[in-house]
């Protein structure tokens, strides 16, 4: 994994990339919900000069202000934690419109999920159709205020930092064919 | 028994789930039932230092947290006899400007508005009329942007304390502000002109309002507490003359008068009790759509939120424009063991504390009654009449209509997930246990 990511990285764009924004996403006191967050906090430790070279951004919840951090941009990483099925600390990559089987119906002041604030975002300004947008999804299991973060979500975090490491240096190698960014 | 139930209330912050009992074609129960948190902070704070309560407090609610914070700072303030700078309360009022900007652009488009105009969600509102959605969220953010301004931080701001600020806010930071707010003011005014014309549903409802009022400002942060009954009373009476009681079904205590009735805070009590304290743009905007006062329909609570938006908006831009501050951003004073109350007007209404703290500065007791509690057995009254209505209706339009009524009072309930069951059924004949006692 480590060689795969030196090697992107000889072929990266250097310099400050404001139009690429890594977004975690979580709240600390809701157990696994806090995964994306700390999975990016991770990867800015363990690659420092990658995080510095692009925006980061890390949110309590994936609210109305999300469309706010998305405006500018010609790419987004945005990392999250989702209730599925599968086992807790598996790791999916999703498309935007893979979001749709996550959304709620139930939506509040509070409670616009990733799905439904995304949804609204290309309503609204369907230039974000064009900002190349990755979601790193990380299965949790224990969601209740106050819980700790499960063992075996805690477990993968690296993984998922090695993930968005890979991603943005795809990325980055990308921009040497730059994309007008989303005004 | 027929009983419907229906997931989702969706667009209220809380959860809960409605209960309608009929018996012979006669509604005799209705209940909101709530599983609200915020009771906890009261024992959170206990043992607290007194400087951490604003920030404690804030955390309450993450649409109306300079109210508890500023209404539990009133309160800290009066026990302890400190005087604020004139500054400092003119930033403390471009706080809540900035709060109800947020909130009551919020709840008009996002979360009432969909209902008045038959949409299922402010999802679908945005794909009919995506520039009215677009200037909402606008509007909200600047509300964000001077909060951040003010408070280091859109949601749960930090600078505030007992006695004034940390720190002063960055001028530049606020001057940059003035256009967007003039902008806002522009699109507040036809916020005003756009709500007039919307399908409300028809509902009369004698009101009990009570709001916080003062002679020379819109009530907000000071004044005596007034009822539309006549009653007026300074802030540290108010627990003789409205009290809360737990409801066995409800983790929410529910507010009533001494006499035992139902009142309602918030945005309609505020308009129908202050309107002369209006600034002139929100006055005109009144006269110009012809809004005539008062308004008792809890569904034009809308009409009331935008007319106090034009306010707010008028209002930051003249606190902004006069924003100098020199000398220091708090004042000294000395500790000592003392009580004190305060209160505010959040975004929903009228939110009262009080606060016992010893000789060191911790906490020894706290009460925190905010609007919600004191709204729910007057949405529980509305439904009430509603009901019989609502039982000749489809499942869908009952859920819909009740739904509506729910959202029109903007209850805040929780940060946490948020449902509503809407439960119709007939009740069996009362039954008489073996010693004798109904149920």
């Amino acid at each position: 994994m480590e060689r795969v990511i030196k090697d992107l990285v000889v072929g990266s764009q250097q310099g400050f990339h404001n139009d690429i924004v890594v977004i975690g996403i979580g709240q600390t006191l809701r157990g696994d919900d806090s995964a994306g967050l700390e999975a990016v906090r991770c990867w800015q430790k363990r690659f420092p000069r990658t995080a510095a070279s692009v925006r980061v951004e890390i949110i309590g919840s994936p609210g109305l202000e999300l469309l706010d951090l998305l405006q500018g941009t010609r790419a987004a990483i945005l990392v999250d934690a989702l209730q599925a099925s599968s086992t807790p600390g598996s790791i999916v990559r999703l498309a935007p419109e893979d979001l749709s089987s996550f959304s709620s119906s139930e939506r509040s002041a509070h409670g616009w999920g990733l799905a439904e604030t995304l949804q609204l975002g290309l309503v609204l300004h369907p230039v974000l159709a064009n900002v190349q947008m990755i979601l790193l999804g990380i299965v949790g299991s224990e969601f209740n205020l106050g819980a700790e973060i499960n063992p075996r979500v805690r477990s993968v975090l690296d993984a998922v930092a090695d993930r968005v490491e890979i991603e943005l240096q795809l990325l980055l190698a990308q921009s040497l064919h730059k994309v007008p960014a989303c005004p | 028994m027929r009983t419907i139930e229906v997931p989702a209330l969706a667009r209220v912050e809380g959860e809960g789930g409605l209960y309608i009992g009929m018996q012979d074609d006669r509604v005799v129960e209705v209940r909101l039932d709530i599983y609200e948190p915020p009771r906890f902070f009261e024992g959170f704070l206990v043992g607290r230092y007194f400087q951490e309560v604003p920030d404690i407090t804030a955390r309450i609610c993450g649409i109306c947290p300079v109210a508890y914070q500023m209404s539990s700072i009133a309160a800290l303030e009066n026990a302890l006899g400190v005087e604020v700078d004139p500054q400092v309360y003119s930033l403390r009022r471009l706080m809540y400007c900035a709060e109800y900007i947020e909130s009551h652009a919020l709840h008009i488009y996002l979360l009432q508005a969909p209902d008045l105009l038959g949409q299922p969600s402010a999802l679908d509102l945005a794909a009919i009329a995506p520039e009215v959605v677009k200037n909402a969220l606008h509007m909200k953010k600047i509300g964000n942007e001077v909060l951040k301004a003010i408070g280091g931080r859109s949601v749960h701001p930090v600078n505030a304390c007992v006695g004034g600020w940390h720190r002063w806010p960055d001028v530049d930071a606020f001057r940059s502000l003035l256009p967007e707010l003039k902008w806002g003011l522009e699109s507040a005014l036809e916020t005003v002109r756009w709500s007039v014309t919307l399908p409300f549903p028809e509902l009369e409802v004698e009101y009990e309002l009570v709001a916080l009022h003062h002679d020379s400002e819109y009530g907000v942060m000071h004044g005596e507490i007034w009822s539309s009954g006549g009653t007026r009373i300074p802030v540290a009476d108010y627990e003789t003359r409205y009290i809360e009681e737990h409801v066995r079904r409800s983790n929410a205590l529910h507010g009533h008068t001494v006499d035992g009735g139902a009142y309602l805070v918030g945005p309609l009590a505020r308009l129908n009790l202050n309107h002369a304290q209006l600034f002139p743009e929100a006055q005109r905007s009144l006269h110009e759509n012809r809004i005539k006062l008062p308004i008792l329909n809890p569904y034009k609570g809308l009409i009331a939120r935008a007319v106090e938006l034009v306010h707010f908006f008028e209002e930051a831009i003249l606190l902004v424009g006069a924003y100098n501050p020199s000398g220091p951003a708090h004042a000294d004073f000395k500790l000592k063991a003392c009580e004190g109350t305060g209160a505010s007007e959040a975004p929903r209404g009228l939110l009262y504390h009080r606060y016992k703290i010893d000789e060191k500065g911790l906490v020894r007791f706290a009460k925190i009654t905010p609007p919600t509690a004191q709204n729910l057995p007057r949405i529980e009254a509305d439904l009430f009449a509603m009901a019989p209505r609502l039982v000749k209706m489809d499942q869908e339009t009952a859920t819909l209509t009740a739904e509506h009524l729910v959202r029109a009072y903007d209850p805040c309930i929780s940060c946490a997930t948020h449902f509503l069951k809407l439960k119709i059924e007939e009740a069996l004949p009362a039954r008489t246990d073996l010693h004798g006692k109904s149920d």
